[in-house]
C-alpha cells in the first residue's frame, strides 16, 4: 500500500474497493461478528469454503459485521452479477450445500432468503448503486425486498451505515462507500473552526448518554489552553445487553477513525485514544487492524493529506468495569491508574488525559461525523425530530420478537419500534414497560407508548437515552424484580469511592431484596424514596446519582406493584418466588399427570384423571409444572 | 493573586480566585465540616460529608474539591445539606461495627464528631450483621477494619506523601477494603512503619499500640520538637499525659518532613528498651557507685585539671545539641587546649566551604544523583523525598553498592568507578540534584565538583548533629595512642562498642556522659547521667545546616541532666565561667555554624 495524498490517489482506492464490493464474479458473504460467530457463524463458513473447494467454484468468500437483526444470524448473502443481492437467514452447516447448488445454478430454488436487496445505499456518496440492470430475473420476484422487512422499515442508517455492507477487513471498501472523502474534504476545504460550526450546526449531540452538543464540546477543547490536546473514543460500553458501539467497532472501524481524525483537526488535537473493553477482542483487533490501515495511507502520521496536520490514535484497553464509561474514571484508567472517577468540577476539555485538554466522545457520536462532513449538517438535522437530530441507534432485546440492533432516527414513537421493528410480543402477551438507558435509566410503562424517542422525552419520563439499550417487559415481568436486578448490578460495580453510592445503594438492594423474599417492612417504600434523594444529591459521579433511577421510575409508574409486595406480600407478575404460591385448578386439570413426572422435587401427586395436588411445603416455586401444564391447568398467586 | 467575592451562609468573602470552597470557608472562620479531606493530601471527594449548595449547581457541591470564582453564593448548612450530610452519616455508621465504647479512638475520632454534631443517635439500618477483619501483624500499629471508613487517607498518605505505595483498595464497592500490597498481611507487606497512615487515619481504624486506650488527646500536652534520629531533622510532637509520652507525630508544618515520619522517629523511641542511667557514678575499688553530682564533677575537674593538655582525648557523639558541642569545644579546644577531639562517626567530605543546596531542591529536580549515601538505611525520611520525585517522574541514578536501598527506584545504578558517566547525565538535566554521602572516595567527590553552579548539593550525613560536630572542628583525626584521660560525650548514642576505646591505654581515665548502661560506660571511671531526647530543649543542625530547636516534654529519669548543662556545670567546677542562659548559649552556638 503507498500512502494517499491527493483526490486522485483516494479515487483510485475507492475504485479498488468498488470492485471487491461488488465483485465481476460471484461473492458470497458471512455475518462475522460476535453476535454471528455466537450463532455459529464459523462453521458456516468453514462449510462454506470447504463446499467451494469441492467444488471449484470460482467464488469470493469474505466476512462482514452484522446488519442488525441478530435473531435471524447466521447471515449468508450473496451477490451475483446482474442479480440482486440475496440474504439466507438461521444458515446452517447443514444447508450450505443447498445454497451452493442455488449458486451454481444462478437460481433460487428450494431453500429461500429471507429477503433481498436491489440497490446499495452510499450515504456518504448521496447515491444508490443497484446489484443488477434490467428486470428484476424472476426467480426471486417474489422474495420481498429489504424495505419491506418489518424490521428494516422503518430504520435509517447513518451511524451504522456501512455495517454489515463492507467487508470490515478491507479499508478500500470503505473507501469506496464514501470513506476517508469527508477527511479529505475537511482537511483540504475547510477551516477548523467552520468544521465545528457545522457540526454544532448539524445539531448532532453525544450519543454516549447525556446527549451533551458535541460540536460545542469541540469548540470549548478548542479554546482550551494547551499545546498537547487529546481527542478519545469512549468504546467501554459497559451496559448489560448493550452492543451497539461493538458492533460499529467490528464492523465499521473506519468511521470512528476518520471521524477522530476529522475531530482532532478541528479541535487541534495531536494525539487520540479508543478505550476499548478487553471483553470485545473482536473489536480491538478490528480496530488494531484498521488503524495500521489508515497508517499505512497516511490517515493517519504526519502531514496528512498534504495538509501539515499530524495525529494519530493508540487503543488504550479497560478490564472492563461500568464505571470506566464514565469520562473522568476513563481517563484515570487510560493513564494506567485504577479507573475510579474524580471530582469533575474542572471539565475535561479543560484538564482530562494527564490533566490536558482533552475531548471524549462516544463510539456512535465519532461515526456520525464523516457523515455529517460529507453530506452536510442541513441534511442530518432534517432527519429526527426537534433539538435531537439524526438516529440512534438501539440494541432491542428482551421479550420482543425481533431481537437486534436497530438505528432509527430520533424522535420515532417507541411503539413504533416495539410492535413494527420488534414484531412484537411474542407469544401473545401484553406488552408492559421498556427500559432504557442502560442499568441506571428508567422503566417507560405501556400508557407512554406514544413517546417520541428522542433524549428530552426520555428523560421528562424518568428515564434517559444512556447509549441506548432498550429492554422489552411483558406482563410477565415484576417491575420490583426488575428494579432490584439493574440495583444488584450497580450495587455490583459501584466503585465504592463515594459513601451515598457504595453504601446506599448497597443498602437499597438490601431493601429490595427484602420486599421481593416477602420481608417488605411498612415504610420500606418510603424509606426506598428518601435513601434516593440522598444518593441522587450526594453521589460523586453519574453511576452513584442515577443509580437509584431503576427504583424511582418504577416507583413512578408501579407503585402499587411496591404496595402488593409490602403490604399484600403478594407479586402480581406472579414472579418473586417468595410471594407465590403454584396450586392446581380443579377445574382445568385432567389427571394426565405430565406435571408430576416434571416436578423436580416429586410434590405433586394424585391419582390419573383426577386433580393433582401440589404439597406446599415442597415446592420450591420452580414453575416447571405450569411450562409443562397443557391445559393451563396450574394457578399462580 | 487574583481575588474573588463569594458569598458563604450570607457572609460576603473576598479570597484568592482557585481556592477551594472549603479553604475560602475556613479562612473566614466558617466551619464546613469534612472526613476524607487533609490538609496534608489532595482532596478526592470521596466521602461527600462536605458537601455545600452552590446556588446554580444542580447538585450538592462538595467544598473540598470546588474551586470558587466570582460571585458564588453558598450554603454550608441548609437543610438540604444537613439532610445529604446526616444520610451520608447514617450509611458511615452502619457500614461497618462503630461501638465507641470499646474503640481507642472514642474521643477524638472524626466520625463521632461528625456524629455527635448531627445528632446520629440511633442506626437505621441493621449493624453487627458482618465482621471485618483486625490485622495486627504489624509490630506498632493495627489495622481494625472494622472501623475503617474507607476515606482512603491513608492510601494517600502512603502513595502521595511516602512514595512507598504499599496501601490500595481492594475490590469494589460496598466490599472495598483497604490493602497492602498484593493483599498481604500488613507485617509482610512493603510496609516500612513510617506511621504516616496511622496519623492521618480520621478514625479508630488504625491503631497505634503504644498509645490505644491511654487517653484522649485533650487530656495530652503537645510539644513540638525535632527527631534526633538522624541528620534529616524532621519536626514533630510529643504528646504526653501525665509526664510520660504517649506518642510521636510528624508535624505537618514541618519545614523539611511536612508532617512525615520514619519508623526510626516515630516508634523505636518509644521502644527503647535500654537501661537508664540514673544517678552520676564513681568508680570505687573497681566498682561503679552512685554519687551525688557534685562529687561526680569534682572528681572529673580534679582530674582534668592535673592532667597535661597533650594527654586529654576529647571524644563526642553525633547525637547531642549544639549547645552540648559548642560547650565541648568551648572548654576543651579553646580554654584547656586539647586538640586531640574526634567524632564517633564518620562525616561526608566536604564539597564546598557554602552550602549549594538543601533538601528542598529534591522534590524540584528531574534528575537526582545518590552518591556513596543510602537514605533509606540512614535518613530514610529522604528517601522518601527521593522516591516521590522518582514518581513525579524525576530520574533516579545510584551510584553506589548493589544493596543501596534506592536501587530497586533508580533508573540506572552504577558502581563508584562509573561516576563520570553519571556526572555526565546530570550534566544534561535542567535541576540536577546530588546527594551525596560518606560512601563517597575522593576521586568521586572531585568528578562530583564539575556539576558546581549547575547542581544542588546536599550531603546526607550520618548520624543526628554530624554537621554541627564538623563545624566545631569534631572530625580530625582521633589519635587513641597519646590519650591517658578521656572525655565520651556518648549521648543516647546507639550501636557503639568498647572498640571506640581502642587503643587507649590500659591506665587511662575514662569520663562517660551518657544516658543509658552500656559495655562502654562500664569501663568508665566517672559516668554522668545524661537526658534523652525527650526530657532535654536545645538545638540540633540538620544536614543541610538548618538549625532547629529541641524542646522537653517530660522531666529527665533520675538525676540526669541536659547535655549542654552537663558540660556547663563541669566548667564551673574547674573554674572556667561558661555558663549562660541556654538563649544565650544556643544563639553563640548558632553563630559558630553559621
Ligand atoms: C457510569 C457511567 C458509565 C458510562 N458508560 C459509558 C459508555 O459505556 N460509553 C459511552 O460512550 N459513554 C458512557 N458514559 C458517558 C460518558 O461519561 C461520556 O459522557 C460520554 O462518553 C461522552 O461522549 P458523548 O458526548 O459522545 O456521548 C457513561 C457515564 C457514566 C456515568
Ligand atoms: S457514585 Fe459510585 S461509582 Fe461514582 S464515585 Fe461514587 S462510588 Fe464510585
Ligand atoms: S472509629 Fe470512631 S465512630 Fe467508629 S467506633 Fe471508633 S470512635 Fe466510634
Ligand atoms: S484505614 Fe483509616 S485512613 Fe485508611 S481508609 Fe480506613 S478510615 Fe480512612
Ligand atoms: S471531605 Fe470533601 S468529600 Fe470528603
Amino acid at each position: 500500500m503507498s500512502t494517499i495524498k491527493t483526490l486522485e490517489d483516494l479515487n483510485k482506492a475507492a475504485k479498488r474497493g468498488l470492485e471487491s464490493i461488488i465483485p465481476s464474479k460471484t461473492k458470497i458473504m458471512v455475518g462475522m461478528s460476535t453476535s454471528g460467530l455466537a450463532s455459529g457463524a464459523q462453521e458456516v463458513y468453514d462449510a462454506l469454503a470447504a463446499e467451494i473447494k469441492k467444488r471449484k467454484l470460482d467464488v469470493v468468500l469474505c466476512k462482514t459485521s452484522a446488519m442488525g437483526m441478530d435473531c435471524i444470524e447466521p447471515l449468508v448473502e450473496v451477490i451475483q452479477p446482474n442479480r440482486p443481492r440475496l440474504a439466507y437467514s438461521r444458515m446452517t452447516a447443514k444447508k450450505v450445500p443447498e445454497v451452493i447448488n442455488q449458486v451454481a445454478k444462478g437460481v433460487v430454488d428450494g431453500f429461500k432468503p429471507t429477503y433481498r436487496m436491489d440497490e446499495e445505499d452510499y450515504l456518504c456518496l448521496n447515491e444508490k448503486k443497484p446489484y443488477f440492470k434490467g428486470p428484476l430475473p424472476n426467480d426471486v420476484k417474489d422474495i420481498p425486498t429489504i424495505s419491506n422487512v418489518d424490521f428494516y422499515k422503518k430504520q435509517v442508517k447513518i451511524a451504522t451505515r456501512n455495517c454489515g455492507m463492507i467487508n470490515f477487513e478491507s479499508i478500500d471498501e470503505y473507501v469506496a462507500k464514501g470513506g476517508y472523502f469527508s477527511l479529505y474534504k475537511a482537511l483540504t476545504q475547510m477551516k477548523p473552526e467552520q468544521i465545528i460550526d457545522e457540526i454544532i450546526a448539524s445539531g448532532l449531540r453525544g450519543r454516549g448518554g447525556g446527549g451533551f452538543p458535541a460540536g460545542v464540546k469541540w469548540q470549548t477543547c478548542r479554546r482550551a489552553h494547551g499545546d498537547i490536546k487529546y481527542v478519545l473514543c469512549n468504546g467501554d460500553e459497559g451496559d448489560p445487553g448493550a452492543y451497539m458501539d461493538r458492533s460499529v467497532m467490528e464492523g465499521d472501524p473506519h468511521s470512528i477513525i476518520e471521524g477522530m481524525i476529522i475531530g482532532a483537526f478541528a479541535i487541534g488535537a495531536t494525539d487520540g485514544f479508543i478505550y476499548v473493553r478487553n471483553e470485545y477482542p473482536l473489536a480491538v483487533a478490528n480496530l488494531q487492524r484498521a488503524l495500521d490501515q489508515a497508517r499505512a495511507y497516511g490517515f493517519l502520521g504526519n502531514n496528512i493529506f498534504n495538509s501539515g496536520f499530524n495525529f494519530d490514535i493508540k487503543i488504550g484497553k479497560g478490564a472492563g468495569a461500568f464505571v470506566c464509561g464514565e469520562s473522568t474514571a476513563l481517563m484515570t484508567s487510560l493513564e494506567g491508574k485504577a479507573g475510579e472517577p474524580r471530582a469533575k468540577y474542572i471539565h475535561t476539555v479543560e484538564y482530562g488525559l494527564w490533566n490536558r485538554p482533552s475531548n471524549l466522545n462516544n463510539v456512535e457520536t465519532w461515526a456520525n461525523v464523516p457523515a455529517i462532513i460529507s453530506r452536510g449538517a442541513k441534511w442530518f438535522s432534517s432527519i429526527g425530530c426537534k433539538n435531537n437530530s439524526g438516529t440512534k441507534v438501539f440494541s432491542l432485546v428482551g421479550k420482543v420478537n425481533n431481537i437486534g440492533l436497530v438505528e432509527v432516527p430520533m424522535g420515532i414513537p417507541l411503539k413504533d419500534i416495539i410492535y413494527e421493528i420488534g414484531g412484537g410480543i411474542p407469544g401473545g402477551k401484553k406488552f408492559k414497560a421498556v427500559q432504557t438507558g442502560g442499568p441506571s435509566g428508567g422503566c417507560i410503562p405501556k400508557s407512554l407508548e406514544d413517546i417520541s424517542v428522542d433524549f428530552d422525552a426520555l428523560w421528562e419520563a424518568g428515564s434517559m437515552m444512556g447509549s441506548g439499550g432498550m429492554i422489552v417487559m411483558d406482563e410477565t415481568t415484576c417491575m420490583v424484580d426488575i428494579a432490584r436486578y439493574f440495583i444488584d448490578f450497580l450495587e455490583f460495580e459501584s466503585c465504592g469511592k463515594c459513601v451515598p453510592c457504595r453504601e446506599g445503594v448497597m443498602r437499597m438492594n438490601e431493601i429490595l431484596h427484602d420486599i421481593c423474599g416477602g420481608k417488605g417492612r411498612p415504610g420500606d417504600i418510603e424509606l426506598l424514596e428518601s435513601m434516593s434523594k440522598g444518593i441522587v444529591d450526594g453521589a460523586l459521579c453519574a453511576l452513584g446519582s442515577t443509580a437509584p433511577n431503576p427504583v424511582l421510575s418504577t416507583l413512578k409508574y408501579f407503585r402499587d406493584e411496591y404496595t402488593a409486595h409490602v403490604r399484600d406480600k403478594k407479586c402480581p407478575a406472579g414472579v418473586c418466588k417468595a410471594l407465590i404460591r403454584f396450586s392446581v385448578s380443579d377445574e382445568k386439570c385432567t389427571g394426565c399427570g405430565v406435571c408430576l413426572k416434571k416436578c423436580p422435587t416429586e410434590c405433586i401427586s394424585g391419582e390419573k384423571k383426577k386433580t393433582h395436588v401440589i404439597d406446599q411445603t415442597e415446592c420450591i416455586k420452580c414453575g416447571v409444572c405450569k411450562e409443562s401444564c397443557k391445559f393451563d391447568a396450574i394457578i399462580v398467586e | 493573586m487574583e481575588m474573588v467575592n463569594i458569598t458563604i451562609n450570607g457572609q460576603k468573602i473576598s479570597a484568592p480566585a482557585g481556592i477551594t470552597i472549603l479553604k475560602a470557608a475556613q479562612q473566614a472562620g466558617i466551619d464546613i465540616p469534612t472526613l476524607c479531606n487533609h490538609p496534608a493530601l489532595s482532596p478526592t471527594g470521596a466521602c461527600r460529608v462536605c458537601v455545600v449548595e452552590v446556588e446554580g449547581q444542580r447538585t450538592l457541591i462538595t467544598a473540598c474539591t470546588f474551586p470558587i470564582t466570582d460571585g458564588l453564593v453558598i450554603q454550608t448548612e441548609s437543610p438540604q445539606v444537613v439532610k445529604a450530610r446526616k444520610f451520608i452519616l447514617d450509611m458511615l455508621f452502619s457500614e461497618r461495627n462503630h461501638f465507641c465504647m470499646y474503640c481507642q479512638m472514642s474521643g477524638d475520632c472524626e466520625l463521632q464528631n461528625l456524629g455527635y454534631r448531627y445528632g446520629i443517635d440511633h442506626w437505621v439500618f441493621p449493624t453487627y450483621t458482618k465482621g471485618f477483619p483486625v490485622d495486627a501483624t504489624r509490630k506498632y500499629f493495627l489495622m481494625e477494619h472494622n472501623r475503617c471508613v474507607l476515606c482512603g487517607r491513608c492510601e494517600r498518605a502512603c502513595g502521595t506523601l511516602v512514595a512507598n505505595h504499599t496501601l490500595g483498595l481492594r475490590n469494589r464497592g460496598a466490599k472495598s477494603m483497604i490493602h497492602a500490597d498484593a493483599n498481604l498481611t500488613f507485617g509482610d507487606s512493603s510496609c516500612v512503619s513510617c506511621g504516616t497512615c496511622l496519623q492521618v487515619c480520621p478514625t479508630g481504624a488504625l491503631c497505634d499500640k503504644r498509645s490505644a486506650f491511654m487517653g484522649r488527646d485533650e487530656q495530652t500536652q503537645h510539644v513540638k520538637t525535632t527527631c534526633s534520629h538522624c541528620s534529616v531533622g524532621c519536626a514533630m510532637e510529643i504528646v504526653t499525659r501525665g509526664g510520660n509520652v504517649m506518642k510521636i507525630l510528624g508535624d505537618w508544618d514541618g519545614a523539611v518532613n511536612g508532617g512525615v515520619l520514619c519508623q526510626h522517629g516515630r516508634f523505636d523511641p518509644l521502644y527503647d528498651e535500654r537501661t537508664r542511667i540514673t544517678s552520676p557514678l564513681i568508680r570505687q575499688k573497681g566498682k561503679l557507685v552512685p554519687a551525688n553530682w557534685d562529687e561526680a564533677l569534682q572528681v572529673v575537674a580534679k582530674r582534668l585539671g592535673k592532667a597535661d593538655a597533650k594527654s586529654i582525648g576529647v571524644l563526642a557523639s553525633s547525637n547531642v545539641t549544639n549547645e552540648a558541642l559548642y560547650l565541648l569545644d568551648k572548654l576543651f579546644s579553646k580554654e584547656m587546649k586539647v586538640a586531640n577531639v574526634g567524632l564517633l562517626n564518620r562525616a561526608a567530605p566536604r564539597l564546598f566551604e557554602k552550602p549549594q543546596g538543601s533538601l528542598a531542591d529534591i522534590e524540584k529536580s528531574d534528575v537526582i544523583l545518590v552518591v556513596g549515601a543510602d537514605p533509606v538505611k540512614d535518613q530514610p525520611v529522604a528517601s522518601f523525598l527521593v522516591k516521590r520525585t522518582v514518581d513525579r517522574g524525576g530520574r533516579l541514578i545510584v551510584v553506589d553498592g548493589e544493596d543501596n536501598g534506592l536501587a530497586p527506584f533508580a533508573y540506572m545504578h552504577l558502581p563508584m568507578a562509573d561516576t563520570g558517566k553519571a556526572v555526565e547525565i546530570a550534566g544534561r538535566a535542567n535541576n540536577p540534584v546530588i546527594l551525596y554521602g560518606t560512601g563517597a572516595p575522593e576521586k568521586t567527590v572531585n568528578a562530583l565538583k564539575k556539576l558546581q553552579g549547575k547542581a544542588a548539593f546536599v550531603a546526607l550525613e550520618q548520624g543526628t548533629n554530624t554537621r554541627a560536630a564538623v563545624a566545631f572542628g569534631f572530625a580530625n583525626g582521633f589519635k587513641p595512642s597519646a590519650v591517658k584521660t578521656l572525655f565520651l560525650l556518648l549521648g543516647e548514642q546507639d550501636g557503639i562498642g568498647v572498640e571506640a576505646l581502642e587503643g587507649i591505654g590500659k591506665g587511662a581515665f575514662i569520663v562517660v556522659q551518657a544516658s543509658f548502661a552500656s559495655p562502654l560506660t562500664e569501663q568508665a571511671d566517672v559516668v554522668l547521667p545524661m537526658a534523652i531526647w525527650s526530657e532535654r530543649s536545645g538545638s540540633l543542625t540538620n544536614t543541610e545546616g538548618r538549625v532547629q530547636k529541641v524542646s522537653k516534654a517530660v522531666e529527665p529519669e533520675g538525676e540526669a541532666k541536659a547535655d549542654w548543662e552537663i558540660i556547663s556545670l563541669l566548667a564551673e567546677k574547674m573554674d572556667k565561667k561558661l555558663g549562660a542562659s541556654l538563649e544565650e548559649l544556643s544563639a553563640r552556638a548558632t553563630q559558630n555554624i553559621k
